[in-house]
C-alpha cells in the first residue's frame, strides 16, 4: 500500500501531465484535466505524508549499485506537502488567467511534469535517483521559461531560460561527480546508510562535499553563484516564478539537508563555516541589491536569495535546531514568495509593467490587492507572528549555538551579520510599500500622457469606464481561491510553527543519528 | 603434422555477414536496376535479414566463450588465438549490428534521390560491417589492423557513392588519405610493439610487458603510435580534422555509419589494445588518453556551439561524445572498468545518435541544405519524426526524459570520480557547455512552424522504422536503463 503511495506520487502528476499534452487541442478541458491533476496529486500526497509505511527499495540498476529509493519523513514531507499545493494553486490560476504564447494546456503539462520532477528527488533516497529526478524539471523549465516567458521580449527569454538550464545543470553535473566520489568511499549510493555509517575523511571527503555543495549552491542559490536567479524570474511567466522561487529552489535547500549534510564532517574548520559565511554575504548583498532595484519580479527574486541565505546558515550550523530552521524556512518561503510572485504577476497583469517608479498608490486602486502585497511583504520580512519569522529566527538562534566542532565564535559574528540583513530586509520591503502601495500621487509625480499606469495614479478614474477597465479590478473569487490557502497557511505556521518543528526534529533525530 | 582446427560456430556471423555481401551484390547484379520502389527496397531488406541471421548465430555463443585459430603447437604455456567471441565481443555485436541494420534502412532514403545504386552500397555496408564484427574478436595485432581496415574501405566507396556529387567525392578522398596515414602510423606502432616484445597476441603482449626484460623506450613508443593511429579512427583531437567535412559531404546514412558503427570498431580497438594488450603499460597510456579526453570533448562542444548545420553540429557532437567515452581510459583504474563503462556509454550513443541522424536523414529529403532553421515546428508537422530527435537531443545533452543518456554519464562519471576527478569536472563543465547547442537545436523543434498544414514529408518506410526502432530503445532503456546496463555492465564489470 504505502510502495503503491510512493510510486503514485511520482506517478500521479506525470500520468496528467502526459494526458493533459494528449488533450491540448481542446484547451478548456486539458486545463481542467491538470486542475484535476494537481488536486489529486496534493490529495495523494496528503494521504501519503498521513499514512507512515516503509520505504519503496527495489534494485534499479543492479551493476551500478543505484537503486529504486523512495520514502517519506518529517524532513521531505512538508516540502512534499507545500510543493503539491503551490502547483495546484498554479494550475487553479491557469483557469482565467492566460499567459498567452503557446497556449494554456501547454504550459499545464509541464507544470506537471515539473511537479513529478521535484516529488521525486524529494522523495529520492539514492543519490543516482535524487540526481536523475533532479534534472527531471530542468527541461520543462527551460520550455516554461523560454515558450510563455515575457511577451515582448523573444531573445530576452530565450537568454534567461537557456542560462538558468546552463547553470543548473553545470551544478547538477558537479554533483554528481561528487555523489561518484562519495559512492567510491563508502560503498554505497543509499543516503541513509551514508548518514548512519559514513564518516567522510581525507582529501578524496573533502573534494567530494566541495562537488556535491557547489552543484546545490548553483541551485539553492548560494551567493555568488546566483546570477542566473533575477533573469529567470524576471522572464518567467507568472506560474513560472512561482514554481521556480517556491518550488525549485527547494530542491537546493533540502539537497543540502539531505545530501550535503551526510557527506559533510563538521570537524574540518574551513567548509562550514565558509558555507556559512557566503550564506551570510548573500543575505546582505541580497538585501542591498534589494534596495536599489527597480523591477517588482527581480526584487522578489533578489529577496529569495536572501531568504535562501538564511536556510543555508541554518544548515551549516549541523544541528538539529539548523535542520528545523531549514525545513521551516524552507516551507515559509514557498508560501510567502510563491504569494508574493502570485500577486506580482497580477500587478503586472493589470498595469503592464513591473516598473517601481511606475507603480504607485495601489492602495488607493486595488485596494485588496494591495493589502494582501502588504500582508506578503510583512510575513516576508519577518514579521512575529507570520511564518517567515521563524524560519530567520530559528536560523540565526541555531548560529548563535552551531555544532561542537565548529568554531563558536565565528558563527555568532554571522549571526550578527544576519540580523543585521533582517533590518535590511525589513528596509527595502518597508521602501517598497511606501513607494507601491502607498504615495501622494499628484504631488509627487507629474502627470505623464504616455504612460497609462501614472495616469491612472494621478486621476480619478470613474468605475465602469472603459479606463477602468475588466484588467485594472480588484482580486476576484479565481484569485481568492489562488492566494487564499497561502495566506491562511502562512498565518497558521506563523501562530503554531510546532506542526512542523515536532516531526522535523523527529525525523532528523532519525535520519542523522548523533546530531543534537 | 596438426592443422589448426576451425571453430564454425564461432566465426560464422562475420562470415554471414560477408555470404549476405555477396548475395546483395549478386541479386542486385541479376535483378538490374529496379523497376519500382519497392524493388529499389530489396537490398536493404537483404542487408536487414543477413543482419538479423548474423545475430541470431552470435546469441547461441553467449553460454560460453569460444576460441578458434589459435596456434597449433606453442612453444610454452596455453595456446593464444586469434579469434575469441566471449561476452565482450558479443556485446559490441549487438551494438554493431543493431547499427548495421539502422543504418541499411536509412540508406533507402536515396530510393527516391535514385543516384545511389543501392545494391552496391549496401554489399560495401555488409563488407563494412563485417570488419566491426570481426575486430571485436580479433585477439592479436595483425587480425586487428586488418579487420579495422575491412570496415574503413569500404567505408570509401560508400561516402563517394552517390553519382555526380562533388562533395561526396571530395569527403570521401579527404577521408581516405586521413584513414590511410593513420594505418601507417598505427602499423609502425604495432611493429614496435612486436619487435619490443616478441608476439603479436594480446595476451602474450601483455604477458612480456608484466614479466619486465622489454625494451622500455621502443615499446612505450609503440603504444603511443597505435594509440595516435586508433585516435584517428575514433576522431579523437587533434585528430579529427577529417571528420566535419566527411560527415556534411556524405549521405547521411554514411555518416551515421561513421559517427556510430566506424567509430564504435575504433574503440573497441583501443579496448583491446589498451587493457588486453597494453594493460601492463596503463601508467604511460592512461595520462595520454586523459589528455585526449579533455580536448577532444572540449574542442567537439565548443566548436559545435557555433554551427547552424544540422550535420556539422551532430559530427563535432559525437567528437565531443567521443570524448566522453575516452574518459574511463584516462582513469584507467582498474582494466575492468574501463571496458564496462566506455562500452556502456558506447552502446548507448549508439542508437541515440542514431536516432538523432535517421530524422535529419528525413529532413534532408526536403531541406539538403540541413539549416537548424529547418527543423523549425518539426514536433507538430511530422509528430513521429520531431518526437524521437526531441529524444535523441536530451539524451544526448544526458537530461530527462532521456534518462539513457544520463546513466551513460552516471556510468562514465563513476569510473572516473576518484581516479581522475579533474578528468570528471571537465566533463561536467563540459556537459553543460553541450546542452547550449542541444537545446537551440531543440527549440526550433518545439516553435510553431513557418507553413501551415499538416505533414510535409514523404517519409520512407525503411527509415520509419529505423527511427521506429532507435526511438523505442530509447525510451524502454530510460525506464529500465537495468535491462541495458546490467548486462553490459555485469560481463565487462
Amino acid at each position: 500500500m504505502s510502495a503503491w503511495l510512493l510510486n503514485g506520487l511520482v506517478a500521479v502528476p506525470l500520468a496528467f501531465a502526459v494526458l493533459t499534452w494528449l488533450l491540448a487541442r481542446r484547451e478548456a478541458a486539458a486545463v481542467g484535466l491538470a486542475v484535476l491533476g494537481g488536486l489529486v496529486t496534493l490529495g495523494w500526497s496528503v494521504a501519503a505524508v498521513l499514512t507512515k509505511g516503509p520505504d519503496v527499495d527495489v534494485p534499479w540498476i543492479a551493476q551500478l549499485g543505484v537503486r529504486w529509493h523512495l520514502g517519506l519523513d518529517g524532513i521531505s514531507g512538508p516540502l512534499v506537502l507545500m510543493s503539491t499545493l503551490v502547483v495546484a494553486l498554479c494550475l487553479v490560476s491557469l483557469v482565467r488567467h492566460d499567459p498567452g504564447c503557446g497556449g494554456r494546456a501547454g504550459l499545464a503539462a509541464l507544470l506537471l511534469l515539473i511537479e513529478a520532477g521535484v516529488l521525486g528527488s524529494f522523495l529520492a533516497l539514492d543519490m543516482v535517483l535524487f540526481f536523475a529526478f533532479f534534472e527531471v524539471a530542468l527541461i520543462p523549465m527551460w520550455f516554461v521559461i523560454n515558450g510563455w516567458g515575457e511577451p515582448h521580449d523573444e531573445t530576452g527569454r530565450r537568454r534567461a531560460a537557456t542560462r538558468f538550464l546552463i547553470f543548473t545543470v553545470l551544478g547538477s553535473a558537479l554533483m554528481l561527480v561528487g555523489f561518484m566520489i562519495v559512492r567510491s568511499q563508502a560503498g554505497t549510493f543509499d543516503i541513509v546508510q551514508i548518514a548512519a555509517s559514513y564518516r567522510p575523511s581525507g582529501a578524496a571527503g573533502v573534494t567530494a562535499a566541495v562537488l556535491v555543495g557547489l552543484g546545490l549552491a548553483v541551485k539553492t542559490p548560494l551567493w555568488p553563484l546566483h546570477i542566473w536567479l533575477p533573469d529567470a524570474h524576471s522572464k518567467a511567466p507568472t506560474v513560472g516564478s512561482v514554481v521556480l522561487a517556491a518550488v525549485l529552489l527547494k530542491l537546493g535547500t533540502y539537497g543540502f539537508v539531505r545530501f550535503w549534510m551526510p557527506v559533510t564532517d563538521p570537524g574540518w574548520r574551513l567548509l562550514a563555516p565558509f558555507v556559512a559565511g557566503l550564506a551570510v554575504v548573500g543575505i546582505v548583498y541580497a538585501a542591498l541589491a534589494c534596495l536599489a532595484q527597480t523591477e517588482l519580479k527581480r526584487l522578489i527574486a533578489y529577496s529569495s536569495v536572501g531568504h535562501m541565505g538564511f536556510v543555508v546558515l541554518a544548515v551549516a550550523t549541523f544541528t538539529l535546531g539548523g535542520v528545523q530552521a531549514a525545513v521551516y524556512a524552507s516551507v515559509a518561503h514557498g508560501l510567502i514568495t510563491g504569494l508574493l510572485f502570485f500577486l506580482a504577476g497580477a500587478i503586472k497583469d493589470r498595469y503592464g509593467t513591473g516598473d517601481l517608479a511606475r507603480l504607485s498608490v495601489l492602495y488607493g486602486k486595488v485596494p485588496r490587492l494591495a493589502g494582501l502585497f502588504a500582508f506578503g511583504a510583512m510575513a516576508s520580512l519577518g514579521l512575529p507572528g507570520l511564518a517567515g519569522f521563524w524560519g530567520e529566527m530559528l536560523a540565526i538562534r541555531s548560529a548563535v549555538y552551531p555544532s561542537s566542532g565548529l568554531p563558536a565564535p565565528t558563527y555568532t559574528v554571522l549571526a550578527v551579520v544576519a540580523a543585521f540583513g533582517v533590518i535590511l530586509t525589513s528596509a527595502y520591503f518597508l521602501a517598497l510599500m511606501r513607494g507601491m502601495l502607498q504615495g501622494a500621487p499628484a504631488a509627487v509625480r507629474p502627470v505623464n500622457e504616455d504612460v497609462p499606469s501614472i495616469e491612472l495614479a494621478t486621476r480619478e478614474v470613474a468605475p465602469g469606464t472603459t479606463e477602468a477597465g475588466a484588467l485594472r479590478r480588484d482580486v476576484d473569487v479565481m484569485e481568492w481561491v489562488t492566494w487564499g490557502p497561502l495566506v491562511a497557511l502562512t498565518l497558521l505556521l506563523g501562530v503554531a510553527p510546532g506542526l512542523l518543528l515536532g516531526p522535523v526534529s523527529e525525523a532528523a533525530r532519525a535520519f542523522f543519528g548523533g546530531l543534537r | 603434422m596438426r592443422t589448426q582446427a576451425i571453430d564454425w560456430a564461432a566465426i560464422a556471423p562475420p562470415t554471414a555477414l560477408a555470404l549476405g555481401a555477396l548475395l546483395v551484390l549478386v541479386v542486385d547484379t541479376f535483378a538490374g536496376p529496379p523497376r519500382s520502389r519497392r524493388a529499389a527496397l530489396v537490398p536493404a531488406t537483404l542487408t536487414v535479414l543477413t543482419v538479423v541471421v548474423a545475430a541470431g548465430l552470435a546469441a547461441r555463443l553467449w553460454h560460453a566463450p569460444h576460441r578458434t585459430f589459435c596456434v597449433v603447437r606453442p612453444l610454452q604455456g596455453p595456446a593464444p588465438c586469434s579469434f575469441v567471441v566471449d561476452r565482450f565481443t558479443l556485446v559490441f555485436w549487438g551494438v554493431a549490428l543493431f547499427g548495421t541494420a539502422v543504418v541499411a534502412l536509412l540508406g533507402t532514403v536515396a530510393v527516391a534521390d535514385g543516384r545511389t545504386p543501392l545494391g552496391e552500397w549496401n554489399f560495401l555496408l555488409l563488407s563494412s560491417a563485417t570488419g566491426a564484427v570481426t575486430i571485436a574478436a580479433a585477439r592479436d595485432l595483425v587480425t586487428l589492423v586488418v579487420a579495422l581496415e575491412v570496415v574503413s574501405l569500404p567505408a570509401f566507396a560508400m561516402t563517394g557513392l552517390r553519382r555526380g556529387d562533388r562533395r561526396a567525392a571530395e569527403a570521401s578522398v579527404k577521408f581516405f588519405l586521413v584513414s590511410v596515414i593513420s594505418t601507417a602510423v598505427m602499423l609502425m606502432g604495432v611493429s614496435l610493439v612486436y619487435g619490443a616484445t616478441g608476439s603479436v597476441f594480446l595476451d602474450r603482449i601483455d604477458a612480456a610487458l608484466a614479466a619486465g626484460g622489454v625494451v622500455r623506450q621502443v615499446a612505450v613508443v609503440g603504444t603511443l603510435l597505435t594509440v595516435v593511429g586508433l585516435a584517428f579512427k575514433v576522431a579523437a583531437v587533434p585528430f579529427h580534422m577529417w571528420v566535419p567535412d566527411t560527415y556534411v559531404g556524405a549521405p547521411v546514412a554514411v555518416a551515421a555509419y561513421l559517427s556510430v558503427v566506424s567509430k564504435a570498431a575504433g574503440f573497441v580497438g583501443l579496448m583491446l589494445v589498451l587493457t588486453v594488450g597494453l594493460g601492463a603499460f596503463a601508467d604511460v597510456w592512461a595520462p595520454v588518453m586523459a589528455v585526449l579526453a579533455a580536448l577532444t570533448m572540449t574542442v567537439g562542444n565548443v566548436l559545435a556551439l557555433r554551427q547552424q548545420h544540422a550535420i556539422r553540429l551532430l559530427a563535432w557532437s559525437s567528437v565531443a561524445q567521443a570524448g566522453y567515452i575516452l574518459v574511463p581510459f584516462g582513469a584507467a583504474a582498474s582494466s575492468a572498468r574501463v571496458v564496462g563503462a566506455s562500452m556502456g556509454y558506447l552502446a548507448i550513443y549508439a542508437f541515440v545518435n542514431l536516432g538523432a541522424f535517421a530524422v535529419a536523414a528525413v529532413v534532408g529529403t526536403r531541406y539538403p541544405r540541413q539549416r537548424l532553421t529547418d527543423y523549425r515546428g518539426l514536433v507538430r508537422d511530422e509528430p513521429g519524426a520531431g518526437w524521437a530527435l526531441a529524444f535523441a537531443l536530451v539524451a544526448l545533452a544526458g537530461l530527462p526524459p532521456g534518462v539513457v543518456g544520463l546513466m551513460a554519464k552516471v556510468v562514465v562519471f563513476d569510473a572516473a570520480a576518484g581516479p581522475a576527478t579533474w578528468l570528471a569536472v571537465v566533463m561536467a563543465v563540459n556537459v553543460a557547455i553541450g546542452l547550449v547547442y542541444y537545446a537551440r537545436w531543440l527549440a526550433e523543434l518545439f516553435r510553431p512552424s513557418v507553413t501551415e498544414g499538416g505533414s510535409r514529408y514523404d517519409v520512407p518506410n525503411g527509415v520509419a522504422v529505423a527511427i521506429g526502432m532507435t526511438f523505442t530503445a530509447g525510451v524502454v532503456f530510460s525506464v529500465f536503463p537495468g535491462w541495458l546496463l546490467d548486462p553490459v555492465l555485469g560481463v565487462l564489470g
